[in-house]
């Protein structure tokens, strides 16, 4: 694992290849759309009539929150007749807070990057896609049948970004194969006398990463019904799972693998921790390539994914009903409806999605075959992906129907997780409330309907 | 003929009443109206909102009852929001009454650059809450926070805080802030009371061979009663309303340690898609704070001394 700076020339890798062996491994809620039809080309001719939208998406990662708007920015410039107001902000409050209180006042977004598909589609915030847009895009997700998203990259898989200077002095020189693997080398670095791990816990999305490879480990991946049968009564948090689960989560942070700041570490003060050679490690995703390299040219890191303890390697990476989606009221303005396609269009495009995926180190999703620049990194990465071996989960909240998380759960839960790092005294209770929570919002979401 | 006089003359009276009245209601009905839409409409639809279930996103809403109320009653979460609200309020009236108070006799009796100084401690209530928040996060920062950064420099990393990730300081931190920005508006309002206070009195009291401490007390402290009504009626409402700085800085953490009432409205009612549970939390917020500014008002105005 040493590192060969001329190793890094940078190759061109098919990535098409690998989207579309996610799409054949998608969840199986998940629906796929057959069309016949060839993808819609975005239109060459400006567009004559003058239209305005709004646009909204989540700004957490600086680097997908510039490609965003790059893209708008591109497109407005080619389309001078269509203006779009880029609502886009929420600084670091959750997404979903954000796009909730944008509806709240009005403001709901016409053009959005959804991410809670079913709470909105459920009250009708938001259509069903145009054609125009499925033909773009190889597998769009179906809800109750009907699609609402068309997704913009594939499912990312989170891992560990680690300094290879830091894995040299302390010795370390394979990845682990199991997770004890994997804490014998937190043992390692602690030992040298590095920080193992970072953590962007001001962050409430930041939580999901770990709190969520471990649900996928000791219980999504071999059971993507547990959220069901939770709602229903028949497994508690406070089961062996899931406490097993939060158990390792916490040992993190209690053994002292995790910096001591954490909890007011931004996700975008990660990079900096790493490559200032405050700790070693992220658990991240591949988005997070392009801020790393950014903040430090000449930093060497590698990626790999943590197996759980039976050797298995388990990652977020099956479809789900993440997307572009469009409001009900934009679809019924015929005007606004077709300026929207367009810019959908446009997004989707080769050149223009090209531009995007390489900046966020994406997984296309499009119909068409795309091809980028691949670092060395996104190289394992999609390595990982494409193994037969690795088994694709989801992230607790991303299932849908009768698996759905009950949507207001998670933020609670992260904060809940935040408060007994904090007090240090995680037991069961924990997780007793945790299920007294979910029974509360399942119940309270059912009474709203 | 006394009567055919007198008759006239009480006709153009009512008449002139009748259109005073009718001015005083044309100058009235916008503001009313805006009032009403924007105010009182609101408020009422509050209310009703709070006897429902509704998620604030779907169409469809149904009513609950005393559902709501029941739950916020005996839910841990609320008692805690209430609890830091309660301790939040009560430090930041008298740190920043006190600390306004000190800045507005200092800002007094300095004889030069009054005004420089004036601007400057008045300075930070210019700034946005939420650009303030962010400014101060990055100041509290455990990593790359200005304060760690000195304590690394000078050896002293052990006396490292993570002010906003821990929650025995995070609601400090919050108090420390907020004093930081507030004080300098309680400032102004001592100021003017200063300022009215005629100094013919405390002439009088020099004459006569008081002490520094005892003009203040005898003379300056009862003058400024009134002052000190609005001060600390203002700093009060504005303690219980506190939302900036915990959105920005600590987001009601960690876990919940720095929920008030008003973030936990906002983190129920939009963030957990709950606008029918957060509005019954916002109408117990809208009874506490009329609870306490009545109270506040009853007995601060007794102290008040006519001049």
């Amino acid at each position: 694992m040493a590192m060969n700076k001329k190793a890094i020339a940078l190759s061109i890798t098919s990535i098409m290849a690998f989207s579309l062996v996610l799409s054949a491994c998608g969840s199986t809620n998940s629906g796929s759309t057959e069309n016949a039809n060839s993808a819609a080309p975005a239109s060459s001719e400006p567009w004559k009539k003058e239209v305005a939208f709004t646009i909204g998406y989540a700004t957490g990662d600086p680097a997908t929150k510039q490609a965003m708007a790059d893209a708008v920015s591109a497109f407005t410039k080619a389309n001078p007749n269509i203006k779009i107001n880029d609502l886009s902000g929420g600084g670091t409050a959750a997404y979903l807070d954000w796009l909730k209180t944008k509806e709240a006042v009005g403001e709901f977004p016409d053009l959005i990057e959804m991410r809670d598909t079913q709470l909105f589609a459920e009250a009708g915030k938001i259509a069903e896609l145009p054609q125009a847009w499925l033909d773009l895009v190889a597998d769009a997700p179906t809800l109750n049948d009907k699609h609402y998203t068309a997704p913009i990259i594939g499912a990312y898989p989170q891992g560990i970004i680690y300094s290879k200077k830091a894995y040299e002095n302390a010795g370390v020189t394979a990845e682990p194969k199991t997770y004890d693997e994997f804490l014998a080398i937190q043992e390692q670095l602690k030992t040298s006398g590095i920080t193992p791990l970072t953590f962007g816990g001001k962050d409430i999305f930041h939580w999901g990463f770990w709190v969520n490879k471990f649900f996928m480990d000791n219980m999504l991946a071999d059971d993507p019904n547990w959220n069901s049968k939770r709602t229903k009564g028949e497994v508690s948090f406070s089961d062996a799972a899931p406490m097993q689960a939060m158990t390792d989560f916490t040992e993190l942070f209690t053994k002292g693998y995790v910096e001591k700041g954490w909890a007011s570490t931004a996700d975008n003060q990660t990079a900096s921790m790493l490559v200032t050679g405050k700790v070693a490690q992220l658990f991240s995703g591949p988005w997070m390539f392009a801020q790393i390299s950014q903040a430090d040219p000449n930093f060497d890191f590698g990626w790999y994914p943590v197996p759980d303890r039976k050797g298995r390697v388990i990652v977020s990476g099956a479809n789900n009903l993440q997307g572009w989606a469009i409001s009900t009221a934009a679809n019924g303005d015929a005007d606004k409806q077709a300026a929207i396609t367009e810019f959908v269009k446009f997004f989707f495009s080769k050149e223009q999605y090209t531009k995007f995926l390489q900046a966020v180190n994406g997984i296309p999703t499009t119909k068409e075959a795309i091809q980028y620049e691949a670092s060395p990194q996104m190289q394992r990465v999609l390595e990982v992906m494409g193994d037969s071996n690795t088994v694709k989960s989801m992230m607790i909240n991303s299932f849908w129907g009768e698996d759905q998380m009950p949507t207001q759960w998670r933020n609670w839960f992260y904060k809940l997780a935040q408060e007994w790092l904090t007090k240090g005294d995680f037991s069961a209770e924990y997780m007793k409330k945790a299920d007294a929570e979910w029974d509360a919002n399942v119940k309270a979401n059912a009474a709203a309907k | 003929m006394a009567n055919a006089e007198t008759i006239p003359v009480a006709s153009n009276g009512a008449a002139r009443k009748r259109k005073r009245f009718s001015y005083s209601v044309l100058f009235i009905l916008p503001a009313f109206i805006l009032y009403t839409l924007f105010v009182i409409y609101p408020t009422l639809n509050s209310v009703n909102l709070s006897f429902t279930s509704w998620d604030g996103v779907s169409d469809h809403i149904r009513y609950i009852g005393f559902d709501n109320f029941v739950e916020m009653f005996q839910s841990e979460r609320v008692y805690n929001a209430l609890k830091n609200t309660l301790i939040l309020s009560i430090t930041l009236v008298v740190l920043e009454n006190i600390l306004a108070l000190i800045l507005a006799i200092l800002v007094d009796q300095v004889r030069w650059c009054k005004s420089l100084f004036r601007s400057i401690f008045y300075f930070p209530v210019l700034l946005s809450g939420i650009v303030m928040g962010f400014v101060w996060t990055i100041i509290f920062n455990f990593n790359f926070g200005v304060i760690s950064q000195v304590l690394d420099k000078v050896g002293l990393s052990d006396w490292k805080i993570d002010w906003l990730g821990d929650p025995d300081y995070a609601l400090l931190a919050i108090i420390i802030t907020t004093v930081w920005k507030g004080s300098g508006y309680y400032m102004i309002i001592y100021l003017a009371g200063l300022q009215g206070i005629p100094p013919e009195l405390n002439e009088a009291a020099s004459i006569d061979g008081a002490s520094r401490w005892q003009k203040f007390r005898h003379i300056t402290f009862p003058l400024l009663a009134s002052a000190m009504t609005v001060s600390v009626m203002l700093s009060m409402i504005g303690a219980l309303k506190i939302f900036d700085q915990i959105a920005v800085m600590t987001d009601g953490g960690p876990g919940f340690a720095t929920e008030t009432l008003t973030y936990i409205v906002y983190k129920v009612g939009f963030g957990e898609l709950r606008q029918g549970y957060g509005t019954a939390l916002s109408l117990m917020l809208f009874v506490l704070i009329l609870m306490v500014s009545l109270i506040q008002v009853k007995f601060l105005r007794k102290r008040e001394v006519q001049m």
